[in-house]
């Protein structure tokens, strides 16, 4: 029984698995016996643990498989129906008049997703920088909190700031209603640097402090230390950082629906209003109906197929960089 | 003729051996159904509420499906109250539903308050929302480049609009599309060159209502009919209401209902039960 006890607060261990009685009772098979140091009870409670967390881990895998599986029932009939090409290919996106082309809606995703990197790019590298290289404990202590905190404000927030706040001073700035690629890609640079930023910022101090120790001993500056040395050493963490951010920015929603404008063409400016793969779908599901809703699973598909290809370039990026060290 | 009052007498004796058998379950007499245009879903639906409140035991169950839907519906008999957002079609005139008027819906269209225009023709409202006209200038205003502001496809304000000022043409696809009135007057109060639509009931002082063919768009206008962008919303029964139907009818109807409910939609009251 005393098995069943944590061994630190002697306090007993609400277990399901582990039967002391069958403990107890069942006779043990001598040669593990022999081998085992662990008590019946442990072996059994181990032996759940260990098959609990393979259900967890079969939950996240069934998960993706069942969204995969349900998102492509629904969607695959489009593709079918207008063809692969025309679906992907088509510049016209008038799903109630019989037109379903999404390539407008490809190439605004991509000029968002770009523009965001371009800003939120350098400035979540630098934050990292700053973090790691630069900063004191103490002014690390304030500003690492307050970057992480900019990952858990709901996107819909930073949407809700964009129409009141931002959009109104771009209008007043630039003209027009502020509505458009530049008000997007102020709002999705924000929003993707605490997820550059904490990675790039593991990248580099996964470099060794040997190395830092050495540049400084050839006589290098800090601003070439970091430039020439430790940029360079931890390049493949912060292209993971960087494409792990272009999903986040892909993926965006809420938070552009509300200041994207949501044209439904691709602009001819960076003023000017525009639809994305994500926020067509927030904006037509509530209307949708028949062909017009198996095509916005479509484009869900395609969401999804972008998504895993920068999955995949992770960890080609990432196997490479094994192999290159 | 005889054929037709032979009909007439076999759905009469229909009804009544359908309700004698309702009222021995006790389901038809305090159950009142109401469907039909989405547009006079709020109205039907906060009234619905405040009806059963004040009415216990009774039951209205509302729901929306389309206009069309809603006065084939009641035409067939399989729903109390039909609802609509546009007039009978001629050919539906004879089907002899009764119209009663319970809410009119304008469509105002608003500038900045620092906007000189005053007033637009429909014709140049129209060519501003197919994306002829792009900057004020053409319709005597200041060099000041229009922001054109739409609502999204699911808006019955859109379609409404739509059916006033377009007609078959379709809308500029440059437009910013916001999903939701406030929007469309929050970003419109603060553009300098912007223009967009919302419901007369929702235009505040954030915002200049445009006159539209020299109509100013106000409820004088708009109750009178000379205001052109806008329509009755109604409730259709087959044959005159009676019993829990025209209760709740004659509910909605009531000033006070007309004054908070029906404001607070958007819409405007009828002017004396607008029969």
């Amino acid at each position: 029984m005393s098995d069943s006890r944590d061994p630190r607060t002697g306090e007993p261990i609400p277990e399901m698995c582990a039967d002391p009685k069958s403990a107890e009772n069942s006779p043990r098979p001598p040669a593990r016996q022999a081998l085992m140091t662990i008590s019946k009870a442990t072996y059994f409670k181990e032996a759940a643990l260990k098959n609990l967390f393979l259900v967890c881990a079969c939950v996240a895998v069934a998960g993706v498989a069942l969204i995969f599986l349900f998102v492509g029932l629904e969607g695959w009939p489009i593709f079918a129906k207008v063809g692969v090409f025309n679906f992907l290919g088509g510049l016209k996106w008038y799903p109630t008049k019989q037109f379903f082309g999404i390539l407008t809606l490809i190439v605004n995703s991509m000029l968002a997703m770009i523009g965001a990197l371009a800003i939120g790019g350098p400035l979540a590298v630098g934050t990292a920088v700053f973090l790691s290289e630069v900063a004191s404990p103490r002014m690390r202590e304030i500003v690492r909190p307050a970057v992480e905190l900019l990952a858990g404000i709901p996107s819909v927030v930073y949407g809700f700031f964009g129409l009141v706040m931002l959009r109104p001073i771009v209008a007043h700035v630039f003209g027009g209603l502020g509505f458009g690629l530049f008000t997007v890609w102020l709002i999705l640079a924000v929003m993707i640097v605490p997820t550059i930023a904490t990675l790039t910022e593991d990248a580099l101090r996964s470099v060794p402090d040997g190395i830092r120790e050495a540049s400084y001993a050839m006589g290098a500056t800090k601003w070439q230390t970091i430039w020439r040395v430790l940029l360079p050493a931890a390049k493949i963490g912060i292209i993971d950082a960087i494409i792990l951010g272009m999903g986040r920015a892909i993926g965006e929603t809420m938070a552009v629906v509300m200041v994207a404008g949501n044209a439904r063409v691709i602009p001819d400016g960076i003023f000017k209003p525009f639809l994305t793969l994500t926020t067509v779908i927030v904006l037509d599901m509530p209307y949708a109906a028949g062909d017009h809703r198996t095509a916005l699973f479509g484009v869900a598909i395609v969401l999804f197929i972008i998504s895993m290809l920068f999955v995949a370039a992770i960890r080609v990026i990432s196997r490479f960089g094994k192999e290159m060290s | 003729m005889n054929l037709r009052r032979a009909v007439a007498l076999l759905a009469l004796s229909l009804v009544l051996v359908v309700s004698g058998c309702a009222r021995s379950v006790g389901v038809s007499l305090t159950t009142l159904t109401v469907t039909g245009s989405t547009t006079v879903l709020p109205i039907a639906e906060v009234a619905a509420t405040e009806f059963e409140a004040a009415n216990p035991g009774k039951r209205v169950l509302v729901s929306g499906i389309g206009s069309s839907a809603g006065i084939e519906a009641v035409t067939k008999g399989t729903c109390d109250i039909g609802t609509s957002s546009r007039d009978l079609k001629p050919e539906e005139k004879s089907l002899g539903l009764v119209d009663i008027k319970i809410a009119l819906d304008a469509i105002a269209v608003i500038v900045n308050p620092s906007n000189p225009v005053s007033g637009l023709t429909k014709a140049q409202v129209s060519d501003i929302f197919q994306g002829k006209i792009t900057n004020w200038k053409g319709v005597g205003g200041p060099d000041l480049p229009i922001g054109l502001v739409n609502r999204d496809e699911a808006s019955g304000t859109r379609e409404a609009f739509s059916k006033f000022v377009l007609g078959t043409a379709d809308f500029d696809p440059t437009a910013a599309v916001l999903p939701g009135t406030g929007q469309v007057r929050s970003v419109v109060a603060q553009a300098s060159g912007a223009i967009g639509y919302i419901s007369l009931g929702f235009v505040d002082p954030s915002v200049k209502a445009l006159a539209v063919d020299g109509i100013p768009a106000n409820e004088t206008t708009v109750g009178n009919g000379t205001y052109p962008l806008s329509r009755y919303l109604h409730f259709l029964t087959k044959g005159q209401p009676s019993g829990l139907a025209k209760a709740y009818i004659d509910f909605v109807l009531s000033p006070k209902i007309q004054e908070s409910v029906v404001r607070d939609a958007g819409f405007l009251p009828v002017a004396e039960g607008g029969k």
